[in-house]
């Protein structure tokens, strides 16, 4: 790698370009705000953040390394030091909670363009670190970045419609969508709408390929893994889960039952609201599972999988270089381990020598008695118990059988969390572990 | 938009009529049409039509969908109705008919009824060209699953028949007395050739001749096919045994004993055979033994880290001691050993065919390692 001054000039050119163009997005909004005469004020703003991106453009463009704006090397050390799977999966936690509870203010589109821009600005003054530009520019990492910003664009749409809807009803009236309801054809309106979108992808899938060039590799081996080694980056969560399952539960069943969980949704949804329009209040509980389903057990474990771990999976701040020296102490211990040994204090149930297969079998189950008594009932007795608790109402709805299904769905959605938990806080490797039979969970 | 461009083509062959003559029988509209266009200029003649009068459902559907000859009918009718309306709007390609969902926003009943109203309007206005046919003869071809091309003067009987049956029942679009009724004519289809005859019993013709002939062929290529079907299963039975095999053999030797110091992880036989060897303390006994090159997680290859003295798998970040068990990760398992020995001549043999778990005792095996 070269030193960071050299870096720094190649990375100059872009950041230049970059700020240029907050600044002309800030400029745009602030005429059209301007034209609009009912926000001066914002306009004012923008039009101040405009000229600001011009100045941090013209630093970049500077020509001198030392000019170019980036972040402290003392915060970037405090980020890399704070930064570890359990802040970052807290962190993301509670960002989506903040996020929901105070959704009224966040869709604002005052606020939502802040934010957009400090988010823009916090990843260009990280540009500037060596360590952060060379994983974000990665030609395989460059669409997570891309999906990123979508992902928080769609959310905002589909959210501040949501919440539009949400006060009208509230006020007795009928949401937006049915106002304005009018139809239109597929032929030709939806058509030639996607065919227009498919011209333009292209396009920009050609200029894409030309300017970001392929990630090639060296010839495989098969005695010889690239480390890091990565999936492509729609299974990274698929990746990150498997850190903490079994193949044949991380890799085969949680997956199916995504799948499965998925047909199911519109069997399992007994709320005849909220059908056609955007609506958060009128449908919460779908909302949040789903919600939680996809941003945190999947989304945020892409980015994750793409940006946060390197060489031997470990997990590295996003200023921090990626060598695979990096010692992290861990010791895991499976379930039997800890109860047996570290609870009772004796030694491991263990067939004699010989012994037959029933003997064998029945020793096994004796070790694995705690972690499958848990399983047990976590996945047996907790619905019931959720029936005649929490979800009461459900379960009076929904008819024993659609409610036992929604309720193991949930359940099996809620081990990877809870998995990660365990992992994190006892150094849990496996609650049952029959390596024997290649049975862990 | 869609209209515009709809009505346009439907201008266009009219203009193209108009300017053929547009007395003759033409033929029926091209295949391309036969769709589209009933739709389209019905619903912009609808407007046009004195009175859209509600027509049953099931006739109009028909009368859109099956019927493809009337849209030479309609076009007519555009045609008749453009030289009429022609001076109003300055020529026939110059129309610009309205489009058809606003005449549909403003009374959805309309729709049903265009087809039938705009074929009668068409009928009304079809003196001037001559030749024309009503919509209860497309009607009625179109229900009684007659041919739907234009009709013979051989047929114009059964078709008028046809006719009164339809205006006798009740759905249909009763057409009055007082418009005029022509059956378009068109040249008689040639006559249909006539049936092969049947072949006689033992006549023998060429028929016959080829018949025999295929019999015997297919015999032979019967025959052909499992002889080759044979030795390509034979062949195939042959290339499961090369004569040169170019993997690395299950059993090599790797040295002497004394090659492997205490406490050393040997990595350079992995590329080619993937396996460690290693000499190390297991269960309190200095041994020698050959770790599997695979992660019994998910089976990628770990790499040796000195500095740690551990086994690091890149993809899941489990890691294994020196002797092979697992300690942190996802990894359920130790590293597999393969079995060792020492040969005749003192030096190491390790056999890939045989792998030895501990999670099932066998590390205890003798055959799994070598006393050092």
């Amino acid at each position: 790698m070269h030193s960071n001054g050299f870096f720094l000039k190649d990375v100059a050119g872009f950041l230049g370009g970059y700020y240029t163009f907050i600044a002309i997005m800030n400029g745009v909004a602030a005429l059209i705000l301007w034209r609009r005469k009912n926000q001066p004020g914002w306009a004012i703003t923008w039009a101040v953040v405009a000229g600001v991106m011009m100045v941090l453009a013209s630093l970049a463009l500077s020509g001198s390394a030392s000019l170019v704006p980036s972040l402290p090397l003392s915060v970037r050390m405090l980020v890399n030091k704070l930064s570890g799977p359990v802040l970052y999966t807290l962190g993301t936690t509670a960002l989506f909670t903040v996020l929901f509870v105070f959704r009224k203010f966040f869709v604002k589109p005052m606020v939502a363009w802040t934010v957009l821009n400090v988010a823009l600005v916090i990843m260009g003054l990280s540009m500037a670190d060596e360590n952060f530009a060379s994983i974000v520019m990665k030609a395989d990492n460059v669409p997570i970045v891309g999906l990123i910003f979508m992902l928080a664009f769609f959310t905002w749409v589909a959210t501040s419609q949501a919440v539009v809807n949400d006060e009208r009803i509230a006020k007795g009236l009928p949401p937006m969508e049915k106002i304005n309801d009018e139809k239109v054809l597929v032929w030709p309106d939806l058509v030639y709408t996607e065919l227009i979108c498919m011209v333009a992808v292209s396009a920009f899938l050609l200029v894409w390929a030309i300017f970001l060039q392929a990630p090639l590799e060296e010839p495989a081996s098969s005695v010889k893994t690239p480390n890091p080694s990565k999936a492509p980056w729609y299974f990274l969560g698929l990746q990150e889960m498997l850190v903490y399952f079994d193949p044949w539960y991380a890799g085969v069943v949680l997956p199916s039952m995504v799948v499965f969980g998925l047909m199911a949704m519109p069997y399992l949804d007994f709320n005849k609201k909220g059908n056609g329009y955007y609506s958060i209040e009128e449908r919460k509980f779908s909302y949040l599972v789903y919600q939680f389903g996809f941003f945190e057990l999947w989304i945020t474990l892409i980015i994750l999988g793409t940006f946060l771990r390197g060489p031997n999976w470990n997990f590295f701040g996003p200023f921090e270089y990626w060598t695979p020296y990096k010692v992290e102490v861990l010791n895991n211990v499976d379930l039997p381990q800890m109860f047996w040994v570290n609870l009772l204090d004796r030694p491991l149930p263990r067939a004699p020598q010989g012994a037959g297969l029933l003997t064998q079998v029945g020793t096994i189950l004796l070790r694995e008695a705690p972690g499958l008594a848990l399983l047990g009932a976590y996945l047996v007795l907790l619905p019931p118990l959720l029936a005649v608790t929490v979800f009461r109402k459900f379960f009076a709805r929904m008819g024993f059988v659609r409610y036992m299904i929604m309720a193991n769905l949930m359940l099996l959605m809620l081990t990877l969390p809870l998995k990660m938990i365990l992992r994190w806080t006892l150094n849990l490797r496996y609650i049952v572990s029959i390596p024997e039979f290649s049975l862990n969970f | 938009m869609a209209d515009k461009k709809k009505m346009t083509v439907a201008e266009i062959l009219a203009a193209a009529r108009a300017k053929s003559g547009g007395g003759a029988a033409q033929p029926s509209g091209p295949a391309t049409e036969s769709a589209a266009e009933p739709d389209a200029a019905p619903a912009a003649e609808a407007q046009a039509a004195p009175k859209a009068k509600p027509a049953p459902k099931p006739a109009a559907a028909k009368a859109a969908g099956g019927a493809r000859p009337s849209v030479a009918d309609i076009l007519a009718a555009a045609r008749a109705k453009k030289s009429a309306d022609g001076d109003e709007e300055g020529g026939a390609v110059a129309v610009k008919p309205k489009p058809a969902a606003a005449a549909e926003k403003a009374k959805p009943a309309a729709k049903p009824a265009a087809a039938p109203a705009a074929a009668k309007a068409a009928a009304a206005s079809a003196p001037k060209t001559g030749v024309q046919r009503d919509t209860a003869s497309i009607l009625a071809a179109a229900r009684g699953g007659a041919k739907p091309g234009p009709v013979s003067k051989a047929e114009a009987p059964e078709v008028a028949a046809k006719l009164q049956a339809v205006a006798a029942k009740p759905k249909a679009v009763a057409v009055p007395a007082e418009k005029a009724v022509v059956v378009r004519t068109a040249p008689a289809m040639p006559a249909r050739p006539a049936k092969a005859a049947a072949k006689k019993d033992g006549e023998e013709d060429r028929r016959g001749f080829l018949e025999i002939a295929m019999g015997s062929f297919m015999a032979m290529g019967f025959t052909a096919l499992s002889v080759t079907g044979g030795l390509f299963t034979l062949g195939l039975a042959r290339y499961m045994f090369p004569n040169v095999l170019a993997e690395p053999p299950s059993r090599f030797k790797v040295g002497f004993k004394e090659g492997f110091p205490a406490g050393k992880v040997e990595t350079k036989f992995v590329p080619q055979y993937g396996v460690w060897v290693v000499n190390g303390e297991f269960a309190g006994q200095q041994q020698i033994y050959a770790l599997k090159t695979v992660c019994t997680h998910l089976g990628c290859t770990p790499n040796w880290l000195e500095a740690e003295q551990k086994f690091k798998c890149p993809c899941h970040g489990s890691g294994f001691y020196k002797d092979g068990v697992n300690f942190e990760g996802p990894a359920p398992r130790p590293l597999e050993r393969y079995a060792i020995r020492i040969s005749d001549d003192g030096q190491l043999e390790i056999d890939k065919s045989k792998a030895f778990q501990e999670e099932l005792g066998q590390w205890a095996d003798s055959d799994s390692y070598v006393t050092v």
